[in-house]
């Protein structure tokens, strides 16, 4: 068992000699996974941060639901008993025009534009917030009240997140595309790298098998090679993608301040940062692993 | 401990290059396989070191039938031979330390108990003052000395050298030879593939044993006398 670690640490250690007598080009590599790994692993955190703000926002969405101008108050109670007996309402609440026109009041600035108008522009209004969030039970909701009479106009509020939704999904199945694309791109990059290696080392291949190698001798320092490349390349893309959010983050903010939300894009958590490392360090494995196993560079 | 029955050995596509060849070399004998180039020589010390098997008849090392091995099982028969090839194999990629270190790797000797063999092997070849060098700043008689030094490194029974004094003077070649002598005396046996009769007489005189001589003719076995 210690001669197996040892002799695993010898080949650790002549892997890592090699690179150091080719710096320039083990950098090159390493440089060239880096970047390939980093573009999907931003888009993912970029969709990822979306994703949570829009969740956060759809669990808020409700129905605003308009009343006519000039109803009259038995309107007002057979709309509440509708809301009351429906089974897809969760709750609801009643916001008569006056309450309304306080409450703008409070909330804005321009107190003075608003006074300037002549009597209360503003409706009164149900505001319903749905059992289901679904967009199918939505719109039948909206549906079912904006056939009832005095109701002037129903208001999804949410519709514009739903559609982002959409978009969101479609990013993810791009991201996941993009990602096995150049998860292949990778294993052809890595693969012929260590294809080179093999060929400038074929005399001491040769050697070795003459002088009773085993293949797995002679294999372990290139499948080492290839899942250092990955490795480094992966701790590269992660740096990358973090360097960015960064910068990306700096703007970020700022829309998000004028928005008056708290809002900045977090890197990913820990967990998904050693997976994406282990998934690096497998593709350069693997593209090792297939290269030295092609029958015309077989080592 | 290594036995030729009946031992035929073609390459495809082209003629035998070892035809019915039978004998056997016993522990300890140095041996000579002569015969002009092309004769089968290399192909006979292929055979013996587990690197080609044979088309037909039975190669036995050890008790071990060659052509019956797995695949798997063939480099860890190898490992009992020393080789010294024709054209050295030195890796020109690194100095003579680490052209010695490679068997040993192979082996799975490394850390201090390597540097004690390599150094060993190195001083009785007489290029202990030469171990950072490398090899190809070697004259061609010290790239020689270093190829027999990587091939008795991991201390092997059987030492198989293939034309060890081919492009040497004679007295590089003597003091080669002189090695191998060596070698047998402490017991290992010595296979020296050679063209000239020089190599032959030059040990003779130095030596008083008796050395076998296999000599082939166009592949053809035409005599196995011990030579007196």
């Amino acid at each position: 068992m210690k001669g197996w670690l040892i002799q695993h640490a010898q080949v650790f250690k002549q892997v890592l000699s090699r690179f150091s007598q080719h710096k320039l080009n083990t950098l090159l590599i390493c440089l060239s996974i880096g970047v390939t790994l980093a573009l999907p692993s931003i888009l993912y955190m970029v969709l990822n941060n979306l994703n949570a703000l829009v969740s956060d926002v759809k669990s808020e969405s409700h129905l605003s639901v308009f009343l006519t101008v000039g109803h009259d108050e038995t309107a007002v109670q057979t709309i509440k008993t509708a809301l009351e007996n429906n089974a897809m309402v969760k709750s609801f609440y009643y916001v008569n025009k006056e309450d309304a026109l306080k409450q703008l009041l409070e909330s804005n600035n321009n107190n003075e534009a608003i006074s300037a108008l002549d009597g209360n522009p503003l409706p009164d209004a149900f505001f319903v917030e749905p059992k289901n969030l679904d967009s199918e039970s939505i719109s039948t909701l909206k549906n079912q009240l904006s056939s009832m009479d005095a109701i002037e106009e129903v208001i999804v509020d949410s519709a514009w997140i739903t559609r982002l939704n959409y978009l969101l999904t479609l990013g993810k199945k791009a991201m996941f595309i993009l990602t096995g694309l150049l998860g292949f791109a990778l294993i052809a990059v890595i693969g012929n790298t260590i294809r080179m290696q093999v060929l400038t080392q074929r005399d001491e291949i040769e050697l070795s098998q003459l002088i009773g190698a085993t293949k797995s001798f002679i294999r372990r320092p290139f499948l080492y090679a290839g899942a250092l490349y990955g490795l480094t390349g992966g701790v590269l893309a992660l740096t990358i993608s973090w360097l960015v959010i960064l910068f990306f983050n700096q703007t970020v903010k700022q829309i998000a301040l004028n928005y008056h939300v708290d809002f900045s894009l977090n890197f990913m958590s820990f967990s998904l940062a050693v997976t994406t490392l282990a998934i690096s360090t497998a593709i350069g494995w693997l593209a090792s692993y297939v290269s030295i196993s092609l029958p015309k560079n077989q080592a | 401990m290594i036995t030729f029955d009946h031992v035929t050995k073609r390459y495809p596509g082209s003629n035998e290059a070892i035809t019915n060849v039978s004998f056997s070399i016993e522990q300890g004998e140095l041996v000579y396989v002569t015969g002009h180039s092309g004769a089968g020589k290399s192909t006979l010390l292929k055979l013996i070191a587990a690197i080609e098997r044979p088309t037909n008849g039975t190669v036995l090392i050890n008790n071990q039938n060659v052509s019956k091995l797995k695949a798997t099982s063939l480099p860890y028969i190898r490992r009992m031979f020393g080789l010294v090839f024709q054209d050295h194999k030195l890796l020109y990629d690194r100095n003579c330390y680490h052209n010695v270190a490679l068997p040993l790797a192979i082996h799975g000797i490394t850390g201090i108990d390597a540097a004690k063999r390599i150094r060993a092997a190195l001083d009785k070849v007489g290029l202990l003052n030469k171990e950072k060098a490398m090899p190809i700043t070697l004259s061609g008689g010290e790239q020689q000395r270093l190829a027999i030094a990587r091939a008795v490194v991991c201390r092997p029974s059987i030492l198989i050298a293939d034309e060890p004094t081919g492009n040497l003077d004679r007295n590089y070649a003597s003091d080669i030879l002189q090695l191998f002598t060596a070698f047998k005396q402490v017991g290992v046996t010595v296979v020296i593939a050679t063209h000239d009769a020089l190599g032959q007489s030059n040990s003779e005189s130095q030596t008083n044993y008796q050395n076998k001589v296999l000599h082939l003719n166009q592949g053809k076995l035409i005599n196995s006398e011990a030579m007196v």
